[in-house]
């Protein structure tokens, strides 16, 4: 985002007061693709109406939303996508995309330049349409991509593209670069991979090990940013959360993100949670206003009050800066939004180990440690005068190591 | 002085925010903020309003004299008009468009 000291104050603002100046709007689940790594379950079950989705919209207006991502699913598939978005305009909302660009052909582009689009994020997997394509099960799918790109080029339109990191694409990061700069686009590396919304984890199988991680982020084209390139270039800070709402900023002071702060997001059901990465239902706009969830709600209070500087655990940990914990991960993930979870630990000790930490190792960790070694410890047994030794493995304590 | 007739570009996104209007321009997603009084005369601009009557409007809300609400609604048209946030449509009295 530009003019750094005008959205600094804004932000800072909206923080203080609690206005939701970013929402991220989801119109669909459904999709054309079926990418493997994708946390949603793409049924219909009831859809707001374009009638329930204008009035939402006004809700937000009037709530002090300036900028507006509408997402899905795949929001091309809505038959009433172009009227939702002229209707957004006339609101003056600043208005981001988010897609996989396959139903883009010239004329849709054009209608997104007259409707005042002003961003649009692609998901690009690689650069290698076999792999590509095996991410999102739809044969030239990758081609029709990039065609749409330069449809949506032509038209003057600001194009991203998002490239989430798996095992199946891990080490094509580089091909996915060097697109980008062919297509003269900015892109963002993703390495979040988040558990389905129903909570179903069997797609983090899909996530890199810390292992095959390690010469990725060793690679300095990973951080062009720390290799020189200028700030404000297309390449630099080229990492980050493709799911996110797109204000990025690192001025949320002892807060740990702008959820349920400035930001929220709501599903194609009209359900509101403070984060598409944080699926804690805190009301429904088919039932309530938007304002009474926003400000009324349990839940919302419940994550406006999470303090860095209070976390149980991660608040003491000595490798903390080097960690890019989210409390919506860590309520996927663990079940519990202050606690620390396992790949907010994996990645901080590998960002610490790469920044020069000697043996850093988290506080979950070591207090996992700490628990395995008093596990070990001689344990008394019934019959007086004997000792046993029962040693415990990690395994049987269910901990991950 | 000319009287100038300012509609807001229809491509912007804007919103008022804690008695501030905060704009960004279409043109090349600059940030702007303005100050209450550019955000009572920004709020002022419904398309049929020219600068003179905008500035009555300033002039009765603020309590400044007329000749002084006229020069600084238009300093601040202009101004808008050249970062292309406002569409000066015609000029009201020259004949001339803008």
């Amino acid at each position: 985002m530009s003019d750094t000291p005008v959205m600094d104050r804004l932000i800072a603002r909206t923080v203080e007061r609690q206005i939701p100046l970013n929402v991220h709007l989801d119109l669909t689940y459904r999709c054309n693709e079926r990418c493997v790594h994708c946390y949603l379950d793409h049924e219909d079950y009831g859809e707001l109406t374009t009638a329930e989705a204008k009035d939402i919209l006004d809700q937000l207006a009037a709530a002090g939303t300036l900028f507006l991502t509408l997402s899905g699913g795949e929001i091309f598939l809505r038959k009433d996508f172009f009227e939702l978005l002229a209707y957004a305009r006339r609101l003056a909302f600043d208005l981001s995309l988010k897609t996989n660009a396959l139903l883009i052909d010239t004329e849709r582009a054009a209608r997104l330049r007259q409707l005042g689009v002003r961003r649009i994020q692609i998901s690009i997997y690689s650069a290698d349409p076999a792999v590509h394509d095996a991410i999102t099960k739809v044969r030239g799918s990758l081609a029709r991509s990039i065609r749409a790109i330069h449809f949506l080029k032509s038209q003057g339109l600001q194009v991203k593209i998002a490239c989430p990191l798996m095992k199946q694409n891990l080490m094509g990061y580089r091909s996915v670069q060097k697109l980008a700069e062919e297509l003269d686009v900015p892109y963002i590396l993703d390495l979040t991979i988040t558990p389905k919304m129903d909570g179903d984890v069997g797609v983090l199988e899909m996530r890199s090990s810390g292992r095959d991680l390690l010469p990725v982020l060793q690679d300095p084209l990973f951080h062009p940013s720390a290799n020189g390139s200028p700030e404000g270039t297309k390449s630099a800070r080229p990492t980050g959360s493709s799911v996110s709402s797109g204000v990025e900023v690192e001025l949320y002071h002892d807060i740990p993100c702008s959820a349920g702060h400035n930001s929220c997001y709501i599903s194609p059901y009209g359900d509101v949670y403070p984060c598409v990465q944080m699926p804690m239902p805190t009301g429904n706009l088919r039932h309530q206003k938007f304002e009474e969830v926003w400000y009324g709600s349990s839940a919302m209070r419940q994550v406006r009050a999470i303090r860095e500087s209070q976390l149980p655990l991660c608040a003491s940990c000595s490798i903390r800066k080097y960690c890019e914990r989210c409390p919506g991960l860590a309520q996927m993930e663990g079940g519990d939004l202050l606690a620390p979870y396992e790949r907010a630990c994996e990645l901080a000790e590998l960002n610490a180990r790469l920044a020069g930490v000697e043996n850093p190792v988290s506080a979950f960790h070591q207090q996992q440690k700490a628990q395995a070694d008093r596990s070990m410890l001689p344990v008394k047994v019934a019959n007086p005068g004997l000792v046993q030794i029962v040693p415990i493995t990690a395994n049987q304590l269910g901990g991950q190591w | 002085m000319t009287d100038l007739n300012p509609v807001r570009n229809p491509l912007l996104a804007w919103r008022m925010i804690e008695g501030e209007v905060v704009v960004i321009s279409p043109e090349d997603s600059s940030v702007h903020e303005l100050n209450e009084t550019a955000s009572f005369i920004w709020n002022a601009l419904n398309g049929e309003r020219t600068s003179a009557e905008i500035a009555a409007l300033l002039s009765k809300e603020y309590d400044v004299v007329p000749e002084e609400a006229l020069a600084h609604t238009q300093e601040l048209i202009v101004s808008l008009q050249e970062k292309k946030l406002l569409l000066v449509t015609q000029e009201v009295g020259s004949g001339e468009h803008v």
